[in-house]
């Protein structure tokens, strides 16, 4: 060694050299794994396709039948409102008893039932009901229907007083009528296909950075090669941040497939922030993730652990992170652990800038965040890591 | 079992004497042969060896005839019955044992030893009076009676072998298939289980078909087939394999050994050097012949203490395999590079090294020393502290206490020179397996911080030396095991490390890969002045050593150069005897009862120490002839280290026996 500014430089050269061959092993590895590119490719492309189009959470063709005791004018004008795209309309019931087997079998979803002289009460200016039952094993979809029918129904009734009255007193328009008009931001069109195709584009990030290189490292206990990388000069992070790299790396390429390639060409998902902080925040998620998979790693001994537990830790994640259920509706110690997801900030991060523009200003707390968390979780891995061998 | 009526053909029209005849057997995986027309007859009450490298085609074989595999062409009879279908495999089954390859697969290893018996004789429906009756005999046999009730994945390598081969014969089958069941098991172990075996085959009249990668261990068997790349290249008596071969063993000692070397290899295929001497193979059937050629190809060159012995069965296996291989791929040059000279002294120096896990001391000061250009030997059986002692000097686990420094470089404190200084090559080969072998080199040279005229120089070197021309572009995974093994002692040299640590480098490999490997390290020794530290189950390799050290309960407990450790083993225990007689297995009983307790069965042979041959040769005669067995031979023996070994840690495990009584009363 020459000691000076000479051998310094040369450390450095040395340092990043080893990055990148070791970088480059893991690119090359990955993609040698046939299993895992295949599954790679379909989660980035096809599933996200099938994730925008197939989720619905809105009331879509409920299926309705109807039992019409009163066969006149107003019935028929009330089972007209239900309509497409909300209810399908299957047909009038003969029997009362009828409709409650068909939803015992589940071949119909509601059922709508009007009492005898429905007309002639209503005629009469008397309160009068209609029954609606409700199959609401699917809970929320149950739930919807019974509220647009709900609405539908009410409509109605205030439609039928309005002229009841507007026919005696001489107009509408003095009634006190209070109409809530509603604007709908970011997502004008109430276009799901956005949202469900970027919550399944956060899903699959998430999996694939906490699971890539995880298996990488269990495989390197394996098949014994980290023994050969342990006696070497590397040092536990030259060893960890390759992998962590070299996935981050597949994973913001598979991201800008699934984006460019899937999601705005199929859906029109708009990009309405800076690309480039959407991909460098998007890197921060990766490493952050990644660093707790390679935790995960030094705690497990082979890839089928890494496997279970990985499905242990992200479960819970993709569940309580606010893409499934809304962080508000969750009991306050699950908030508290969930401050501990990165993805829980991402998610934020993620739809700040697609959907509302927003910038850095908006979201550095997010960003800081994560940041802190993915620095804790490397280092707490590199610590473990050296440790498990001893 | 079910109390079938007596199939007519379970005992056929075959000779009644034959358990298992092979004909014409091909099994293919996809397009390759892994077994391309074997024949094979194995006799009642005989224990047959298959023996061979990784790959040769031993497990498939074993497979099909266990009833397992099905299989391409030819025929496989068990007992008379043809094994073609899964019925007719059924019903073979019954009668067979069958021990997979790999240390305690078959095993669970949660359950205790004694959980895992019960679990194979009621999986075998043996009845409970019987299980008693045998569980206690075989665990007393074996030495396990006072671990019944650890769990299985506490015992040690030699004793889940050993509980395996409880469990594969606790039915008591007339035939037992064994798949490699010493390989990865230390000498004292293995030499365990060939006791108990042979014990086992002659009390219940059983038959064995074993299969073993140890050269070494074909001694043991009443017949063999050497079996290579699916082929069988010979098969009989151990003698009548040898016979196959004609030739003599000259070794000798000549300086400068390099020289002599390279002269003899004009000449001969078959030239090692174990330590300071060389051996020879020659083909000639005068051995007064032989060693004026050898004399001859020396042209001139003293040679001295110089020695004719009959050919080891390793040798005329690797004579065998030399014939199959036509070309010898040439040796690669290994051009003289000086290593790094970072420092002069001893190249390894660990004083009083200690380890403790929790309260139990693997390695229990232990101090020595490698000098620069040494091939120093580790030996121990499994868990004696060896792979610890390395994983101290290599900088991968903290001491407890003590000192050692590598290269150089304090250990405790120098702890990234060292890494940097030394190379290193597991038993698992470490390399990537999804890589190609230029990739894997690339890495390496990375990782250690060549720049790329030097990586682009030792890429040369190492395809050179590893014999890799044709190779560079092949995955890692797809090679032989024996260039696979070059590779990685190329990658663990790509840096030019003046000290190189061998965990166990050549399991697996076939001899004459083996022998190449040896052949390089030595080269690298004396030429490079490269240190070498090497563990190594194989005491045949051991021979090649410089220096040796046992291991023992985490301590050093012999240390010398191959020929000192003999000769202290000598002095203390006497010489080798070897025994041939008509019954051997009685013959053995009687001489344990005669006081001869070191006695040890080696095939059909009787090995034991003594110190006054003469008289002991009348003695053990008489006892012999007065129980009416005839003695064909006695004679002497040289000691082999394996025979130094096994004896060094049966007195130790004595003594410490010893020890703990007198402490209990």
């Amino acid at each position: 060694m020459n000691g000076g500014p000479t051998s310094g430089s040369r450390r450095a050269v040395v340092w990043w050299g080893r990055l990148v061959v070791m970088t480059r092993k893991e690119m090359i590895q990955l993609f040698r794994d046939l299993p895992i590119v295949l599954f790679l490719t379909y989660s980035f492309t096809l599933a996200i396709l099938i994730s925008g189009n197939g989720l619905r959470s809105q009331l879509h063709n409920a299926s309705l039948t109807v039992y019409d005791a009163d066969h006149s004018s107003a019935s028929r004008d009330l089972v007209h409102r239900f309509h497409q795209p909300y209810f399908r309309l299957l047909g009038e019931l003969s029997r009362p008893d009828e409709g409650l087997r068909r939803m015992d079998r589940g071949s119909v979803m509601a059922i709508l039932e009007i009492p005898p002289r429905f007309h002639e009460q209503l005629a009469a200016g008397e309160p009068t009901a209609v029954q609606l039952l409700v199959d609401t094993t699917n809970a929320p979809q149950g739930l919807s229907a019974a509220g647009y029918a709900g609405r539908i129904v009410a409509q109605f009734g205030q439609d039928i007083s309005a002229t009841r009255i507007g026919g005696s007193s001489g107009g509408a328009a003095s009634l006190p009528i209070i109409a809530s008009e509603h604007r709908v931001w970011y997502n004008p069109d109430q276009n799901e296909a956005w949202f469900e195709s970027i919550s399944g584009l956060l899903r699959t990030i998430t999996i694939f950075a906490i699971l890539l290189p995880a298996t990488a490292m269990a495989r390197e206990k394996e098949r014994g090669t980290v023994e050969q990388l342990l006696v070497s000069p590397l040092t536990p992070l030259q060893i960890m941040l390759p992998k962590v790299l070299a996935m981050t790396l597949v994973i913001l390429g598979a991201t800008a497939v699934a984006l460019f390639g899937v999601m705005q060409p199929a859906f029109g998902v708009p990009i309405r922030g800076s690309v480039i902080l959407l991909f460098s925040l998007t890197a921060l998620f990766t490493f952050t993730t990644a660093g707790m998979g390679l935790f995960a790693s030094t705690i497990t001994h082979n890839q089928a652990q890494v496997g279970l537990l990985t499905l242990l830790v992200v479960a819970p994640m993709l569940m309580l992170s606010g893409i499934t259920t809304p962080m508000e509706a969750l009991p306050d110690w699950v908030n508290a652990l969930m401050l501990l997801s990165p993805l829980r900030y991402f998610i934020e991060i993620a739809y700040g800038i697609l959907l509302k523009g927003a910038g850095l200003d908006v979201l550095w707390s997010q960003a800081i965040a994560m940041a802190a968390l993915g620095g804790a979780m490397f280092g707490f891995g590199t610590w473990r890591f050296r440790r498990q061998f001893q | 079992m079910a109390p079938t009526p007596a199939q007519p053909s379970a005992h056929g029209p075959q000779h009644t004497d034959t358990v298992i005849k092979v004909s014409a057997f091909v099994k293919r995986y996809k397009k390759n042969a892994a077994v391309d027309g074997v024949d094979l007859e194995v006799r009642r009450g005989e224990i047959y060896g298959l023996i061979g490298p990784d790959g040769a085609g031993k497990s498939s074989l074993m497979k099909a005839i266990a009833g397992v595999l099905t299989y391409d062409e030819g025929t496989v009879n068990v007992f008379g019955t043809l094994v073609d279908s899964e019925r007719a495999a059924e019903h073979v089954k019954q009668r067979i044992g069958f021990l997979p390859q790999g240390l305690g697969l078959n095993l669970y290893p949660d359950l205790s030893v004694e959980e895992n018996i019960d679990f194979f004789a009621r999986l075998r429906l043996v009845p409970e009076p019987d299980l008693l009756e045998r569980k206690t005999r075989l665990l007393a046999m074996t030495r396990l009676d006072k671990f019944r009730d650890r769990a299985m994945k506490h015992l040690s390598g030699g004793m889940k072998q050993k509980l395996g081969l409880i469990c594969t014969l606790i039915h008591e089958p007339e035939l037992a298939i064994l798949d490699e069941p010493t390989t990865g098991v230390d000498p004292v172990s293995r030499r365990d289980f060939w006791a108990i075996l042979a014990e086992l085959l002659q009390e219940k009249g059983m038959t064995a078909l074993v299969s073993t990668a140890y050269m070494d261990e074909a001694a043991r068997f009443h017949r063999l087939s050497f079996v290579s790349n699916g082929k069988e290249l010979a098969s009989g008596t151990p003698a009548e394999v040898r016979a196959l071969v004609p030739g003599w063993m000259v070794t000798f000692e000549a300086a400068p050994q390099l020289d002599a070397i390279a002269r003899l290899k004009r000449t001969y295929r078959q030239v090692e050097a174990l330590g300071p001497r060389l051996h020879v193979f020659t083909a000639s059937t005068d051995a007064a012949q032989a060693v004026s050629q050898i004399e001859t190809a020396l042209g001139g060159m003293t040679s001295s203490d110089l020695r004719v012995d009959e050919p080891e069965l390793e040798d005329v296996f690797v004579a065998l395999l030399l014939r199959q291989v036509e070309h010898q791929e040439a040796d690669g040059a290994l051009s003289v590079s000086p290593m790094n000279r970072d420092h002069d002294g001893p190249a390894i120096e660990a004083k009083g090294l200690i380890r403790d896990f929790g309260s139990f001391r693997a390695v229990d000061h232990v101090t020595f020393r490698v000098q620069p250009g040494e091939i120093f030997g580790l030996l121990g059986a499994n868990g004696a502290g060896k792979t610890t002692v390395i994983k101290m000097l290599t900088g991968i686990m903290p001491p407890t206490g003590g000192e050692g420094r590598v290269a150089g470089a304090d250990m405790k404190t120098a702890g990234n020179a060292i890494k940097e200084r030394i190379g290193y090559m597991s038993q698992a080969f470490s390399l990537y397996l999804d890589l190609t072998v230029v990739e894997n080199i690339w890495l390496f040279a990375g990782i250690y911080g060549l720049d790329s005229r030097a990586t682009e120089e030792r890429l040369q070197w190492i395809v050179a030396m590893a014999g890799l021309h044709g190779y560079e572009s092949h995955l890692t995974g797809r090679l032989p095991m024996g260039v696979r093994q070059r590779l990685a002692l190329g990658c663990a040299l790509v840096h030019r490390p003046r000290v190189l640590f061998l965990d166990e480098p050549t399991s697996g490999v076939d001899p004459i890969g083996r022998r190449r490997f040896w052949d390089i390290l030595s080269r690298l020794a004396r030429e490079e002045e490269v240190s070498i530290l090497v563990t190594t189950h194989y005491m045949t390799e051991a021979e090649h050593c410089d220096h040796l050290a046992l291991m023992y309960a985490g301590r050093i407990v012999a240390e010398g150069s191959p020929s000192d450790m003999k000769s202290q083993v000598e002095q203390e225990a006497g010489r080798l005897l070897e025994i041939e007689t008509d019954i051997p297995g009685r013959a053995l009983r009687r001489l344990k009862e005669a006081g001869f307790s070191e006695a040890a069965l080696y095939g059909t042979k009787i090995h034991l120490l003594s110190r006054h041959h003469a008289e002991d040769e009348v003695r053990l005669r008489t006892v012999l002839s007065s129980d009416g067995m005839s003695v064909k031979a006695v004679g002497g023996r040289p000691l082999s280290l394996e025979d130094v070994f096994v004896h060094r840690v049966m007195t130790l495990e004595q003594q410490e026996a010893a020890t703990k009584r007198g402490v209990g009363s």
